[in-house]
């Protein structure tokens, strides 16, 4: 597969990750391999190589993402690949990049966990990845694709925030994105490049070292720092919250549902209202910032929300602090592997409603 | 509308790279599709499937518990994926490595000893997927000649180009198969 | 007329103040460092990749760009700095624990692929900026607050010899070991530091030097008793010497 822009291909979700990266201008790739995101440093060692740009098989997930947070505090672009189990051994790495504020981007591909678990997918690691499993208050931008054409377009807007807000990124995919091949189209880069000239280690000409760190012997300067910290998630929300709502105007029950499971959700909305049941669907695309606001919004009309996700119940948390209980929160799961089918949702829609109530 | 299709064999029958070129196909005729493949644990014994879906509108699940079409190319993959053919639908068995015997009333079966034809009439075994294919063309009638050329020449890569003759040949050969002898 | 024959290497910080325990060898190891990094004129195009220890407030010595590394983590992005920026000069100044213990991985790996950076690592046998505990340099035999009757090997197993594995590796163009209790041995350990850097700047691989440092406020020694240590029960363990200079043939 190459670089290419205007021209319709089928690749699977990984290499469309792969090629975003590398047309976003990603200048490192560091990586340890595991399924089933294992295609993406496969592709990287030939294309960083070909392009004379830097590729390091990492003798693990601590060294690659403490490479990038190296690599990224220089101003380039960078990045390291993975999966749950690996994932969470980047997870100091990340709460640091954090208090450092350095635009270090992460692919985390999910499979099923916890512990080893297994390679199937599962959107396990939502808790993983928007609540942190590092030390610490800190924030990472999330966001959740749901078809290969956004694993690539997501791709570009990861390297974009992470450098616009100077803050870890997170394109969280799982398995089934990652192995599933679907039609994508490679565009341009579509963001502008961030200047990074203030803040960048480029040697230390005609001026003194710059420091970039966290460590903070006073209390007070750790206070002042996260108190500026919380005002950039702040902004972040503001500016960067993003959803698609799909038969919201009027729904009697909506569907909250990210990344490959919002798939099934959607059909199921669909195959709801042929049955006259009103059901709509929102799917946030950004995990965080989570679209708070609006699923309140929402809570003041609808008289349901039910969370579907392939995990035993993770953003039905975020939900429920969204409605603030307004109206009640349900769940419709799968553990782990691909997600529930839109059959099965519609059926556990009618379970929940006593099937002929609405 | 929107159909789903599955192929099933042993590892080394080309089952991935024939589900390739058959979403390249309906990708070419302007469809949406998607492909995925079987992977993890479920492949130990060395039985392969990918599942492909076509539709004129949004795609959601990849992978559905029935399929309208099923290829299946050995016997343990047509004893498995049997039951998984949607009322009403096909299933194309290569009677070369399975059986011919039918244990449903509401499905259609399509006989066919796909192995002995490709190595018949290309001289290589190892095209019975693609021929495979040009038989699912012709029986469900959703695809077109053109477009699974045009998806081989996607998927072959540029240093295997020499083969393409000889996959159009086999495609050709199971478009061409007679159909009317097929399901006794 | 006046000579002057010390001056502080203009790569330290102006106004800063060492946080150094009295007696501590960190302080002449730094300021060595500052002093190689002035006569090759590298200041300029320098980036430390800062560590976790007594050694984790460097950047605030040095006056060079810096940045922080989780614990163990610095060699690794050293490795990222240099990738990202190959004409860049790039170093580490790492402690024993954080070199050679939670960071060994690292470290191993970055010398095998031979990463062109370079590391320092100091050696004072302890677990320093934790309060004295047992770490991967205890001799057989010290008594730390983590080996209360001393080191012994069937709790504890062996002490690495950090600068003859990092020879080992085929990656590493210069790896010796060297002391700061006389004179004589400091300025051996200036020509070390210059060496490792230097091959860095040839582009010939991993430069190493472990420095055998004192530790007098957890080894509850006078700076002169704990340099008499060094010499009479490091220095017969940790031998000092260049393990492996593939500029000289």
């Amino acid at each position: 597969m190459e670089c290419l822009t205007g021209k319709k291909i089928l690749t699977k979700g990984n290499y469309a990750i792969a090629n975003a990266a590398v047309m976003a201008g990603c200048q490192c790739y560091f990586g340890y391999p595991i399924t089933p995101q294992s295609e993406i440093g496969e592709f990287m060692s030939g294309k960083m190589q070909e392009l004379k740009r830097a590729y390091v098989s990492a003798e693990s997930e601590l060294a690659a993402i403490n490479m990038v947070i190296g690599a990224v505090s220089t101003g380039v672009k960078a990045m390291t690949s993975s999966s749950s189990c690996a994932v969470a051994l980047m997870q100091e790495a990340l709460s640091y990049a954090s208090a450092d504020e350095l635009p270090v981007v992460l692919v985390s591909v999910m499979r099923g966990g916890p512990g080893l678990g297994n390679i199937y997918p599962s959107q396990g690691d939502y808790f993983q990845s928007t609540k942190g499993g590092g030390d610490g208050d800190y924030k990472l931008i999330v966001l959740a694709p749901s078809t290969v054409q956004e694993c690539a377009d997501l791709t570009y807007k990861a390297f974009y925030l992470a450098h616009k807000y100077k803050n870890p990124t997170v394109l969280l995919a799982d398995g089934m994105l990652g192995q599933m091949m679907e039609p994508v189209e490679f565009k341009k880069y579509p963001y502008p490049e961030i200047d990074n000239s203030g803040w960048a280690l480029t040697g230390a000409k005609g001026r003194d070292g710059r420091i970039i760190r966290s460590y903070a012997p006073l209390a007070q300067d750790r206070c002042e720092f996260l108190k500026k910290l919380y005002d950039k998630y702040r902004i972040i929300e503001e500016n960067e919250t993003e959803w698609e709502e799909y038969k919201t105007e009027d729904a009697d029950i909506v569907l909250v549902s990210f990344g490959s499971t919002a798939r099934n959700a959607k059909i199921a909305v669909k195959k709801c209202r042929e049955k006259g049941i009103k059901a709509g669907l929102l799917r946030p695309v950004t995990l965080f910032p989570f679209p708070h606001k609006r699923i309140n919004e929402l809570a003041s009309t609808a008289k349901q929300f039910i969370s579907v996700e392939v995990n035993m119940g993770q953003m039905i948390n975020d939900v429920k602090l969204a409605v603030n209980g307004k109206v009640p929160v349900e769940l419709i799961n799968k553990p782990v592997g691909i997600p529930p089918s839109p059959d099965e949702i519609v059926r556990q829609i009618e379970v929940y409603n006593g099937s002929t109530s609405f | 509308m929107e159909k789903s299709f599955l192929i099933a064999g042993f590892g080394g029958q080309g089952v991935l790279l024939a589900g390739e070129v058959l979403a390249n196909a309906f990708m070419h005729a302007d469809k949406n599709v998607t492909w995925y493949p079987s992977y993890g644990a479920e492949m130990r014994g060395g039985t392969v499937n990918c599942s492909v879906k076509m539709s004129d509108e949004q795609i959601g699940s990849v992978q559905d518990d029935t399929s309208d079409f099923i290829i299946t190319l050995n016997q343990a993959s047509f004893d498995k994926f049997t039951p998984m053919v949607s009322k009403g639908g096909t299933i194309i068995v290569n009677t070369s490595l399975a059986k011919k015997v039918k244990t449903r009333n509401d499905i259609n079966y399509v006989f066919a000893p796909i192995t002995q034809m490709a190595e018949e009439c290309t001289g290589n075994v190892k095209i019975a997927n693609i021929l495979a294919l040009g038989i699912l063309a012709s029986a469900s009638g959703l695809l077109d000649l053109q477009s699974l050329e045009k998806a081989l020449d996607t998927v072959i890569p540029e240093h295997r180009k020499n083969l393409l003759p000889l996959n159009i040949k086999a495609l050709k050969i199971g478009y061409e198969y007679d159909l009317s002898t097929a399901n006794v | 007329m006046a000579v002057q024959v010390f001056k502080v290497p203009d790569s330290i910080r102006k106004n800063a103040k060492f946080s150094f325990c009295p007696g501590c060898d960190h302080g002449v190891a730094v300021r060595l460092v500052a002093k190689v990094i002035d006569e090759l004129n590298l200041r300029e195009k320098t980036i430390l990749a800062a560590s976790v220890g007594c050694s984790v407030t460097l950047y605030d010595f040095i006056n060079v760009d810096s940045v922080e590394a989780p614990h163990g983590r610095a060699v690794a992005e050293a490795t990222g700095i240099k990738r990202a920026c190959p004409d860049k000069f790039v170093f580490t100044y790492q402690g024993d624990g954080d070199f050679a213990s939670i960071g060994l991985a690292e470290s191993m790996h970055a010398a095998l692929r031979g990463e062109n950076i370079s590391a320092i690592c100091i050696n004072n046998t302890t677990y320093g900026m934790t309060g004295g505990q047992l770490g991967p340099t205890t001799l057989l035999g010290q008594k730390t607050t983590t080996s209360p009757t001393g080191r012994n090997r069937e709790y504890y197993g062996y002490p690495i010899k950090i600068a003859e594995h990092i020879a080992l590796c085929d990656g590493t163009a210069f790896s010796a070991r060297v002391s700061l209790d006389t004179v004589a041995n400091i300025r051996k350990a200036e020509q070390a530091i210059k060496k490792a850097f230097e091959v860095q700047l040839k582009g010939l691989g991993f430069g190493f030097v472990e420095i055998l440092s004192t530790c007098p406020t957890n080894w509850k020694m006078s700076p002169d008793k704990a340099h008499e240590r060094v010499r009479n029960e490091m220095m017969p363990v940790f031998k000092p010497g260049i393990y492996k200079d593939v500029t000289e043939g």
